[in-house]
């Protein structure tokens, strides 16, 4: 079966379906096409926190803030209930060696405007009383956010369909349609080809092998991470908690914390977040270990044991299930959104690795605006690809 | 024909009408429909009610019932509490 649109979108995890929604708001005419149903790659072995709190403080953490806006804004416009709660996260300090730090941080996001607060000593357990008493400290960003992940795809798929876009799960991208002078005007499918002036690949950590097809080096590499489901409970705290380690788990630093060392090996750093079905859930590990999702049980002890570090309350409460999800990670932490200077027509939306999900607005809107050829909401620049191609003939 | 309003799922508490609405929403299979509704996501992790999950998805597909899998397992095959997990008891 052949068709045409304006638009091809690759893949529809949160980014795809986040790029479809705004595409067709602007009235372009758009497929997405999916390997699988949608929301079935990362965007369902996730998270579903909004944060800004742990965004490098500069461009991150101003890109994360505008998406908040933006998903603030979809939160009222599409008609799906996204279980969406806006209460706040806090970093949880667990000594003082940590506590410089921590404060240097607050201090330069707080400078750069972010709703941000610092608590310590008595402080911290009238805001959790349910903590480890020995913390010392509590670092809150009032904006931040959760919200069911897949609900989100759900409700911007049906949006997107709604607006017009025509939705091909259950079909794979086998490869681009090219004109002789190299630019873009399709994909070939499982179920024929579609037609379109402008492609963009959205797929996650599957986007470098389709990429690599048209000559295109992608750096993202999968890196997996496990999450431990709670059965409905007494939640040890009402909102959003992670201790402050896990920005350098995130961020590959290694100073600030006493633990064992196989909880460094594989990035094991207490999150914790509560969902709104009286579940809550507990991450995070992160590896790389190719595109392997099975369940390490070591790690999941690991992770327990960490959990039970900050929150002793929990230990009587049952796991109910557990599953590992993969992060599509680049080199500098930062996605890439940006048309592919090599390929004219396509484009590319992928690398958000522990992100995705609070960066999908921004990116969907970012794309839309690219493509309609309107001024950007943000600088781009830091988000292209050939930053990557940069770096390497410097011989980084 | 089963009615709407039956509960299918009784740790989440989800409805044949859920279930049907799932499906004409995409839907395709038990993960598709536990993804859309949480049938299957509560304590007993899906073993009251998949099999009645795959009957309705035969049913609204319009296809035969051995063309439905139960949804993959994800480990730990009984609840644990986090004080056994930690101590590595089940390992
Ligand atoms: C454990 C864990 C916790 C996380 N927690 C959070 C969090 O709290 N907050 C947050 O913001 N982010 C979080 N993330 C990150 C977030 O989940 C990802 O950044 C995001 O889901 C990536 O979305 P995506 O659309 O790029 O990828 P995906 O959801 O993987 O979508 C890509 C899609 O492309 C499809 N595809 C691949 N190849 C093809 C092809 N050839 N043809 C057609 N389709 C194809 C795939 O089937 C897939 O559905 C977490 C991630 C993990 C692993």
């Amino acid at each position: 079966m052949a068709s045409a649109a304006d638009v091809i979108v690759v893949g529809g995890g949160v980014i795809g379906s986040a790029i479809a929604y705004y595409l067709s708001q602007e009235g372009t005419k758009v497929a997405l096409v999916e390997r699988g149903d949608v929301a079935s790659g990362t965007s369902s072995a996730c998270d579903g926190n909004i944060l800004v709190i742990d965004k490098m403080p500069g461009y991150d953490s101003q890109l994360a803030l505008k998406s908040q806006e933006l998903l603030a804004e979809l939160v009222e416009s599409l008609d799906y209930d996204l279980e969406y709660a806006q209460r706040g996260s806090v970093l949880v300090v667990e000594d003082e060696k940590q506590a410089q730090v921590a404060r240097d941080w607050f201090t330069r996001q707080k400078d750069a405007g972010l709703p941000m607060r610092y608590l310590e000593g008595k402080e911290v357990f009238e805001d959790e009383p349910l903590l480890a008493h020995d913390m010392v400290g509590l670092v809150e960003c009032a904006s931040d956010a959760s919200l069911n992940p897949m609900a989100f795809v759900y409700g911007l798929i049906s949006g997107a369909r709604r607006a017009g876009a025509m939705i091909h799960p259950f079909t794979e991208v086998t490869g681009f349609l090219q004109d002789s002078t190299g630019v873009v005007r399709g994909v070939e499918t499982t179920h024929g080809t579609i037609s379109a002036d402008k492609v963009v690949l959205a797929a996650g950590v599957w986007t470098p092998g389709l990429a690599a097809t048209v000559g295109v080096n992608v750096p993202i590499k999968p890196r997996k991470g496990h999450i431990l489901v709670a059965e409905r409970s007494p939640h040890p705290a009402r909102r959003k908690v992670q201790e402050f380690g896990y920005l350098l788990a995130k961020f590959g630093g290694t100073e600030g914390r006493s633990v064992e060392p196989d909880m460094d090996r594989y990035g094991v750093a207490m999150v914790f977040e509560p969902t709104e079905h009286g579940n809550f859930l507990i991450g995070s590990s992160r590896e790389f270990v190719g595109f392997d999702q099975r369940c390490n049980h070591h790690v999941l002890e690991l992770m327990a044991r960490r959990a039970l570090r900050f929150f002793p309350t929990i230990r009587d409460i049952r796991v109910i299930r557990t599953y590992a999800g993969l992060r599509p990670y680049t080199p500098d932490h930062l996605p890439i959104v940006s048309p592919v200077p090599t390929v004219p027509g396509l484009y590319i939306a992928a690398g958000h690795e522990g992100d995705g999900i609070g960066l999908a607005p921004i990116t969907g809107r970012l794309i839309a605006q690219m493509i309609v050829g309107e001024p950007t909401a943000v600088a781009t620049e830091p988000l292209r690809i050939d930053r990557f191609v940069n770096k390497e003939h410097k011989g980084e | 024909m089963m009615d709407d309003d039956t509960i299918v799922c009784r740790c989440e508490e989800v409805t044949v009408g859920q279930i049907r609405q799932a499906i004409r929403e995409g839907a395709a299979d038990v993960t598709g429909v536990k993804r859309r509704t949480r049938a299957g996501m509560g304590l007993c992790q899906g073993r009251t009610c998949e099999k009645i999950v795959m009957r309705i998805l035969a049913q609204e597909l319009g296809k035969p019932l051995s063309e439905f899998a139960p949804a993959t397992v994800r480990p730990p095959v009984q609840p644990i509490t986090f004080g056994l997990l930690a101590e590595g008891t089940d390992g």
